[in-house]
């Protein structure tokens, strides 16, 4: 059963907005504005869902029997943008070519874990619990916010963004995350009265969801007064300044990751953002349906990345890509590839070590009848982004060890 | 309408612990004084922190029922309804008769069909058909984009409506060749040199048998099976036709021919093409034939994992949120005896000890298209329809747009801080507008059932106009649950 945090029956004071801040946030995210110290060091994740085919986002382009497996969709070594002898990007991701280039992407080839299954539901079990047994019943980031990053219990510290339902991974006992599909519908809508009768509902609720729904309505109501409080209170004064020419053209992506940096931006006590991009189940015209997804992807993630840069803040942000799956090697009859294994995951951003790291699987000793061999665990990326990145202990989270990657700078 | 004003009794008051576990606050009574001195008193007291079950008095099982099995329910529908005996009551429910969705302005524009589907959902007598159609769209899911400018929703969505009370198999089937499953699951392209696994591995993993109870072989040789399958245009004398061509016809234009051949008895449907089928030997789940899709379903039903993973499904929309592996059983032997027949399956549930016993009270989360449609029935507001799909997508359900192919969450999945926010802002919405209102009072006691906790008794108590008392009730957890 969730419990309450202290914070939350600790008292309340009303600010002259007439929205109710709870004292402890209010210091929080004061002294931390003063110290100067807030949100220096965030992780965003990004989800792409569906099971991302890794052999069409980076291109072993070198080896003859990446076109002979896919002779309809295959992408042509002279199309392909290079990063090195052996491999190169999709030609719809200049983005991250750039970002590469400039020593900000760290590309983890082969990230898979041992006997890999190929249903998206139990890839992703796996993926938002660290765990291929699927014994874990918490999230791997909401144990993480829950044990070590949310000591405060502040209702942003954990953030779902451009969507409606908490990420898997977030999810935890005792972890609190705010699901944000947009800072102007965040609020409780219809009038002074409604502010005020809207959480009182939502205070003893009886029965088997009461802490939950509690739970759902005070974070609601805590962090609808933290980003409010944010405004008027922190001194100096954080703004963020929309950067629509950045973003360019609009997708979702680019939405969400565009109110993530107004998160992180304006909000001190921001540590772990979730964002999703979903529709990479390819079976059927990938050339042109991941190339258009692959395209969102990078135009989005270098917007975000110039955005937060714009604004001061790029030595303070991670962000990491992953999915469920990659793909099978040989394209099968709609233009598209099923379900497969391993696949390559980015890690982006100035604190990034660059470069590429583990090696590309052989496309012809297979597992499971045509599919891509891992050689470097997920878990091994999670251990290093928490303790190399975040700072903690990544033990508590993942409960084994795993080899590190040098993939974030040492200071 | 007069002051209304609900009082906390005094037992209640004394009843709330302060803080303590949250889930364990500690009140057993959950008691309303309504005016008129008249004072309803909950039949039973729960364990500690549990809402006090009105189950055992034929009105509180009634609108138990009613809110699950439909979307809501008037007062004269629950006196009517309470007044038969339940065994009575719940075959009354079942043996309801269809009502055709009334005809759509554009059949090729899938908002058009939702709205005109949420606007029946708060309308049709035929509650129970409306209930299986969203169950059976929850869970053989399929979405809009890629039926085009084609009417694939509308189709799908009468396909559910006409077959989802039935029998399992026959509605597999006929699922396994409806044109918008068709191009959802990529059986469009599927061909007997290079079969397509995504029908196949969803079929089994999340339509019949459940994950664990084939291989990846059976995947494989599941999609040689299914492979073949084409939609195609046939007129009223079940003659294939050409679709009109939309490249150079404005929307419009292009809408109106589609709307034309359909209104001539022409319609779209799917069939095997024999050129583009294997019909060679495979082996799925330990049986080995030429298989065709027909024997591959019939083999798959056959597995004993089948019943129990519909049975499962269903009693965590429509009986108990983690539904034990006795339980399962219990519902999915007579579903499966009874080949696969969805009534009997409903049956089994609505008459179970896990339904009627007082833990099944408030055990289960509205959805959100639920909790939409009941605030619309409870308020006889149809017109609230657009706004239901506008509302949805911050409750994360937008219908025929699942976030996957799984379906939707249930129960606390549905639970966050933005979609919990975005229930309490389509109340205020729905609110907003209204100018003279049902008696609220009398909805507490309909659509609450009188059982309500310290906090909406307090808001509703403190409220000044029947808007607002409308805003508490419809925003309130009770509201929420079923």
């Amino acid at each position: 059963m969730i419990t309450r945090r202290d914070f939350m029956v600790s008292g309340i004071t009303a600010t002259g907005v007439g929205i109710i801040v709870p004292p402890v946030f209010a210091q929080s995210v004061f002294a931390a504005t003063m110290e100067d110290v807030h949100n220096d060091r965030v992780l965003v994740i990004l989800q792409l869902g569906g099971g991302n085919d890794g052999l069409n986002t980076v291109v072993p382009y070198a080896d003859p029997g990446y076109l002979q497996a896919r002779p309809n969709i295959g992408i042509p070594s002279d199309k392909v943008l290079p990063l090195n002898a052996e491999i190169g990007l999709n030609p719809v991701m200049p983005g991250m070519k750039k970002l590469f280039d400039a020593g900000e992407v760290a590309l983890v080839q082969g990230v898979g874990y041992p006997n890999p299954v190929y249903s998206h539901f139990e890839g992703l079990y796996i993926w938002e619990h660290a765990d291929p047994t699927m014994q874990q019943t918490d999230g791997w980031l909401g144990k993480l916010l829950a044990s070590q990053l949310d000591s405060q219990g502040h209702p942003l510290a954990g953030c779902a963004l451009g969507q409606a339902s908490t990420p898997a991974e977030l999810l935890a006992q005792n972890a609190t995350v705010s699901v944000i599909d947009s800072i102007p519908t965040y609020q409780v809508e219809g009038g002074a009265g409604r502010r005020v009768a809207a959480p009182a509902l939502y205070k003893r609720t009886p029965g088997i969801y009461g802490a939950i729904f509690d739970e759902a309505l005070s974070t609601a109501e805590y962090g609808i007064a933290a980003l409010a409080d944010s405004q008027s209170r922190c001194t100096p004064s954080v703004t963020y300044t929309p950067q629509s020419t950045v973003y360019g053209s609009k997708n979702s992506l680019a939405t969400s990751l565009q109110l993530t940096a107004e998160m992180i931006v304006t909000q001190p006590s921001v540590k772990v953002c979730h964002v999703v991009l979903g529709g990479f189940d390819t079976h059927q015209d990938e050339d042109t349906r991941q190339n258009a997804l692959l395209a969102y992807v990078d135009s989005a993630v270098s917007a975000f990345m110039q955005d937060i840069a714009n604004h001061g803040m790029a030595d303070r942000v991670v962000l990491m890509t992953w999915s469920e799956f990659g793909r099978r090697v040989v394209e099968n009859g709609g233009k598209g590839t099923d379900h497969g294994a391993a696949a390559p995951i980015f890690v982006v951003g100035k604190p990034v070590q660059g470069g590429v790291f583990g090696e590309q699987p052989s496309l012809t000793s297979t597992v499971d009848s045509g599919n891509l061999k891992y050689n470097i665990d997920f878990r091994s990326v999670y251990q290093t982004l928490i303790r190399d990145w975040l700072q903690a202990d990544p033990a508590s989270v993942l409960g084994s060890s795993f080899p590190e990657l040098p993939i974030i700078k040492t200071a | 309408m007069g002051s209304a004003n609900l009082r906390l009794s005094r037992r209640q008051v004394l009843g709330i612990a302060a803080g303590g576990v949250v889930g364990a606050v500690g009140f057993r009574y959950l008691t309303l004084q309504l005016p008129g001195g008249s004072q309803q008193v909950a039949s039973a007291a729960g364990p500690a922190g549990a809402w006090s079950s009105p189950l055992s008095n034929a009105t509180g099982l009634a609108a138990h029922l009613l809110r699950r099995a439909t979307f809501g329910y008037t007062a004269d529908q629950l006196e009517t309804a309470a007044s038969m005996p339940y065994p009575d009551l719940v075959d009354m429910v079942l043996n309801q008769a269809a009502e055709p969705l009334p005809p759509v302005a554009d059949p090729t524009d899938y908002q058009a069909v939702v709205r005109a589907w949420y606007e029946h959902m708060a309308t049709t007598p035929a509650q129970f058909p409306e209930r299986m159609t969203l169950f059976w769209h929850g869970l053989l899911t399929s979405d809009y984009r890629k039926a085009a400018r084609l009417p694939f929703v509308l189709q799908q969505n009468e396909l559910y409506r006409s077959m989802g009370r039935g029998d399992f198999r026959t509605l597999i089937n006929a699922v396994t060749y409806d044109p918008l499953m068709i191009r959802y699951l990529d059986l469009e392209e599927s061909t007997a040199a290079a079969p397509n696994e995504n029908y196949s591995r969803e079929l089994m993993e999340l339509f019949t048998l459940g994950v664990g109870n084939y291989t990846e072989t059976d995947v494989r040789e599941g999609a040689r099976a299914f492979s073949g399958i084409r939609t195609v245009l046939v007129d009223a004398a079940g003659k294939r036709t050409q679709p009109p061509k939309a490249k150079g016809s404005s929307p419009a234009e292009y809408a109106q021919a589609v709307e034309q051949l359909l209104a001539q008895g022409a319609a779209f449907k799917g069939v095997l093409a024999k050129n583009q089928h294997d019909s060679g030997s495979k082996t799925l789940l330990g049986h080995t034939g030429n298989l065709d899709p027909a024997q591959a379903l019939d083999i798959i039903l056959a597995q004993p994992s089948c019943a129990p993973h519909i049975a499962r499904l269903a009693l965590e929309q429509f009986c108990a949120p983690n539904p034990s592996t006795a339980l399962i059983t219990s519902v999915a032997t007579p579903f499966r005896a009874g080949n696969y027949d969805i009534k009997t399956l409903m049956r089994t549930i609505f008459t179970s000890e896990a339904f009627t016993s007082p833990g099944a009270y408030r055990s289960l989360v509205r959805g959100p298209a639920e909790y939409m449609v009941a605030s619309m029935r409870a308020l006889a507001r149809p017109d609230l329809a657009a706004a239901s799909m506008r509302s949805g997508a911050g409750m994360d359900q937008i219908l025929y747009d699942m976030p996957t192919v799984a379906g939707w969450p249930s129960n606390q999945g549905w639970v966050s801080s933005g979609a919990w926010l975005a229930r309490l802002n389509f109340a205020a919405a729905a609110i907003a507008s209204e100018r003279t209102f049902p008696d609220p009072v009398d909805a507490v006691k309909v659509q609450l059932d009188g059982v309500v906790g310290p906090d909406t008794a307090t808001v509703f108590n403190a409220s000044e106009g029947d808007g607002d008392r409308w805003y508490a009730l419809l925003a309130s957890p009770e509201f929420q649950l079923k």
